[in-house]
């Protein structure tokens, strides 16, 4: 890599560094939700649960057709829910971005695809990934702008 | 090709410049060469394949637990599309069972060279099928099945069998591997992702194929048969069409092949060979990795139930919103924007040309795309192999006591991170191949940026679906 | 083709030892995992083995759906599940429940059925709409007298005893009377000491109360003076005072895997298995009659009219056409009282019912 491209690219990695990192403010103040939570072949009724951070989640868990389960990625929740039979979860929604819930139990053919979103509010992990595409793409093109010619992908 | 100034700056089959030859390597060398190479490869793969088939057929029908669904869907496809692919190209050809039976009853024998001619009927296969459609629409059929086909044992061996079954009549009817080449719906997509590995296979000197009188690698020889694939090694410019066989390395009396090491990529810049049906499976695969995204991996339910064919209305609304984005919708946004490139630039390359030959810088972006879609279930899924190794066929077998490993998702905490690295990678090199296609097209540089520009907003439009779909 | 002797022979070499991979790969792998599995592994095993299948009724329910072993003989049962989490168990009276069996999975139990009788496999788990029908039989007979009648299929002398008194079971049953305020079992109990010798004999005794419903009790009380409101709290302390601790824990436990899908956990009737019987028009009653939903047992009207004698006899008897199943085969008349005085937990004090 040319110095010159480097000189240019710098402040593109500044601004990445940026959007990674900047801190935003978000400030509404915890509460507990009680949620309820369904789950069928296959899906979770609500499909998205939407909270903010800091907030106290109180999920009910129900089953309404075979054995289910509930496995909140990175939450460390898993509990088995047989139908007729109301499961109830709690944890605090501590880390922000979309966390996944899986069902755990196999419950038929599309069991591995039965899946719910956990929306923790702000979203700053969504937020910076856009930011960050911006700023990739911004600094590809400025430095195409910029190519001497010749040189090929792959070759630095 | 009608271009208005073209720049072939290198020879075809020089694009780029880093090349290793790996086949300097005495023992690759000989390895390569034997006989033995391919088939004991295919049949180490065929035990496995055996083995799923069985499962499929009289295991347990809970897809997580047979050995069918667990090593062909998560554990095979994670390996296709994150290792063999991008690095080792049609790796997978080389040891695919499926074209085996086939293969060896035409050339009646397994490793050794059978004197003679191919024993086949010897048709000529159809002009107009000397292309990838029907590996789109195959791959499309299946598509629209994937919820049945990937969760369901019994579907998924007869769909191996039906794949052996095609590949051994067609090679009654055709010399060679046409069902590779022409039919296998995996195929096509291979071949074009493929032209971004880092594995090639190319003549060290073209001119030596050009004197060359008897073309060996073509017709084959005492030890070697004539190139399944039907290609003319000394004409190979790109990776799409070499199913890595080996053959020609073993025929070349002029020890003229070359297996190169190269840097990514460096096919997507050959303009000669681009063609409408690779522009299409290369908008076709993007348009699936986005469709799978939102229909496998996302949360709605009403989805899945179509395309798991709760009913049968349902399935047909799938069918038909799956195909009129994957046929229609994203291809006609693309040939718009290939029409805001070419008002960009300020050329006058037909239009046709331009949306086949952009289409190209949409394979790094759909790889990563794919590879990002693959993280999503392979890390969350991968207990279930560790699993079924003990218990393949879900009876209650313990042959490794690893049966009841529970599941339980691996390293979620890195997946978005990765899906996230992956499709900025992604985005940054297609855009970067944009500009390097619009260049072949323009006079200028500044031409050929303003060109990529639309393309640019495709990408980034593309790539902004997916961060939503896994981030959003 | 001109090729020298020494390389065919080497290469026909190669490709015999390639056809010998093909045959044991194509043929002896195959043929090797079948007999392993269905003629070795049988052969080998130390005690008889009996594979159950358990699926949805819709594809099967359990099979085979007749077992016959013979008493003393000890045997492995091993349930395989294809489909959706089903739970296995075996009754009446033998405490033998293998939990949840989830798809894939393959649970044995080596057992030895002690005493000849009819013995229920059954699904505790709701699965499907006909969850309630998945059930086979375990025929265990005396093996010195092969043919004797199975000591099980005695009739049940509370049921005799309710058809000789041509009491129809599914006639309705509601109460005259219902309580205006919430029940308190405590007050009650202050109620019935205060009474002391002054309450109705018939009251204290047991089989009293099984034979009458507490509306009945409820007009005795009245007559004898107490207050209406006072009089359905002693009601409901004499209804539920035989119900707590360890016995109150089990018994909830046994409602909930085998009667809250349908009834409902806390027993308003409104399980999910409520549901998708109506959604399938399953188990109900054809012609005009409106269709039966599963009971409700915190409704006071239909539940304060009836008896508990009446309510054992049905539960083990089942629900005739609709989607109650007949517990009879299952559960030993002692889990069946035990399970009628838990509803009238439910009807009572509603609050303190276990929850999980």
């Amino acid at each position: 890599m040319t110095r010159a491209r480097l000189w240019l690219l710098l402040p593109f990695g500044a601004l990445a560094l940026v959007v990674l990192l900047v801190p935003l403010p978000f400030a509404p103040a915890p509460v507990t939700r009680e949620l309820t939570v369904v789950a069928r072949q296959f899906a979770f009724e609500p499909p998205v649960l939407r909270v903010n951070r800091g907030d106290r989640v109180r999920l009910t868990l129900e089953a309404s057709d075979v054995v289910h389960g509930l496995h909140v990625d990175e939450y460390g929740v898993d509990a088995r829910v047989e139908p007729g039979i109301a499961r109830r979860v709690e944890f605090v929604a501590d880390r922000a971005g979309k966390f996944r819930y899986r069902c755990s139990v196999s419950c038929g053919p599309l069991h591995p695809f039965m899946t719910g979103e956990l929306v923790v509010s702000p979203n700053l992990p969504f937020v910076r990934a856009v930011g960050l595409t911006l700023v990739v793409l911004a600094a590809t093109l400025v430095s195409l702008r910029r190519l001497p010619p010749g040189g090929a992908p792959g070759t630095t | 090709m009608s271009t208005q100034t073209p720049l072939q700056r290198e020879p075809h089959d020089r694009v780029g410049a880093a090349r290793i030859e790996l086949t300097r390597s005495r023992w690759l060398r000989a390895t390569l060469r034997s006989r033995a190479f391919q088939p004991a490869l295919m049949l180490v793969m065929l035990f496995f394949f055996v083995a799923a088939v069985l499962a499929g057929l009289v295991g347990t029908p809970a897809g997580n637990h047979n050995f069918a669904i667990v090593f062909v869907w998560i554990v095979w496809w994670a390996l296709l599309i994150v290792v063999m692919v991008p690095f080792f190209g049609r790796m997978w050809c080389t040891i695919c069972p499926i074209p085996g039976p086939g293969e060896w009853l035409q050339r009646r024998g397994v490793v050794r060279r059978t004197p003679g001619r191919l024993r086949s009927l010897g048709w000529r296969w159809p002009h107009r099928l000397r292309n990838i459609w029907l590996q789109n629409a195959g791959f499309l059929a299946l598509a629209l099945f994937s919820a049945i086909v990937l969760t369901r044992p019994d579907v998924t061996a007869w769909l191996l069998l039906g794949m052996v079954l095609l590949g051994v009549v067609l090679s009654v009817f055709y010399d060679n591997r046409v069902f590779c080449r022409y039919v296998c719906p995996v195929g096509g997509f291979i071949g074009l992702y493929s032209l971004t590995s880092t594995i090639e296979l190319r003549v060290k000197d073209t001119r030596v194929c050009m004197d060359h009188a008897t073309k060996d690698c073509v017709i084959g020889t005492p030890q070697s048969y004539g190139c399944p694939w039907m290609v003319f090694p000394g004409n190979l410019g790109r990776d799409a069409y070499c199913g890595l066989c080996t053959e020609c390395l073993k025929a070349c009396p002029k020890d003229n092949i070359a297996l190169n090491l190269r840097p990514f990529g460096a096919d997507l810049l050959v303009a000669k060979g681009r063609r409408l049906d690779e522009a299409y499976k290369a908008l076709i695969m993007l348009s699936c990795a986005l469709l799978y995204s939102a229909v496998l991996l996302g949360p709605w339910g009403w989805i899945k139930d179509w395309a798991n064919m709760a009913t049968f209305a349902g399935w047909t609304t799938y069918a038909a919103g799956f195909l009129a984005i994957a046929v229609l919708g994203v291809p006609g946004v693309f040939w718009l924007i290939a029409l805001a490139a070419r008002t960009a630039a300020g050329v006058a390359v037909p239009i046709r040309r331009l949306f086949v030959d952009l289409a190209y810088s949409l394979v790094p972006l759909g790889l990563t795309g794919w590879i990002a879609f693959t993280a999503g279930f392979v890390l969350v899924n991968g207990t279930y192999a560790v699993s079924v190794l003990s218990d393949p066929f879900g009876w209650g077998w313990d042959l490794f006591g690893t049966r009841s490993v529970p599941w339980r998702p691996i390293l979620t905490e890195v997946v978005t991170v990765t899906q996230v690295a992956l499709l900025l990678v992604g985005l940054a090199y297609s855009v970067v191949v944009a500009y390097r296609i619009a260049r072949q097209q323009t006079a200028s540089e500044a031409q050929a940026w303003r060109g990529t520009l639309p393309v640019s907003g495709f990408l980034c439009a593309v790539t902004l679906t997916f961060l939503w779909l896994y981030l959003g | 083709m001109t090729e020298r002797p020494t390389r065919t022979a080497g290469r026909t070499r190669g490709e015999i030892v390639a056809l010998a991979a093909l045959v044991v790969i194509l043929v002896g792998f195959p043929a090797g995992v079948l007999l392993y599995q269905f003629v070795v592994r049988p052969a080998v095993a130390d005690v008889r083995t009996i594979d159950l299948l358990a699926r949805v009724p819709e594809t099967g329910g359990i099979t085979p759906e007749t077992i016959k072993v013979a008493a003393g003989e000890p045997v492995r049962l091993r349930v395989s599940v294809p489909d959706v989490t089903h739970g296995i168990a075996i009754g009446p009276g033998l405490a033998l429940d293998l939990g949840h069996v989830d798809p894939g999975q393959v649970k044995e139990v080596r057992v030895t059925f002690e005493r000849p009788g009819r013995y229920t496999v059954y699904c505790n788990v709701w699965c499907s709409p006909n969850h309630w029908r998945m059930r086979s039989t375990i025929l265990v007979y005396d093996p010195a007298r092969p043919d004797a009648a199975l000591p099980s299929d005695a009739p049940d002398p509370v049921i005799e005893s309710l058809a000789a008194r041509h009491v129809d079971l599914d006639a309705p049953h509601e109460a005259p009377a219902v309580p205006a305020r919430p029940f308190a079992s405590e007050r009650g109990a202050r109620v019935v000491d205060r009474l002391g010798p002054a309450l109705p004999a018939d009251l204290a005794r047991p089989e009293w109360r099984r034979r009458h419903s507490p509306a009945q009790a409820w007009a005795r009380l009245v007559a004898a003076g107490l207050a209406r409101d006072e009089a359905w709290d002693a009601v409901a302390h004499l209804w539920v005072g035989a119900l707590d601790g360890a016995r109150l824990e089990a018994v909830a436990t046994l409602f909930r895997k085998n009667c809250a899908a349908c009834h409902g956990e806390s027993g308003d009737g409104r399980g999910p298995g409520a549901a998708a019987l109506a959604a399938q028009g399953i188990g109900q009653h054809g012609g005009a009659a409106a269709p039966k939903k599963p009971a409700a047992f915190t409704r006071a009207g239909s539940m304060l009219g009836g008896t508990s004698e009446l309510y054992y006899a049905k539960v083990r008897r089942g629900g005739m056409g609709t989607g109650m199943p007949s517990w009879g085969p299952v559960l030993t008349r002692d889990e069946t009282w035990m399970l009628v005085d838990y509803l009238w937990t439910l009807q009572f004090r509603p609050a303190r019912a276990p929850r999980v």
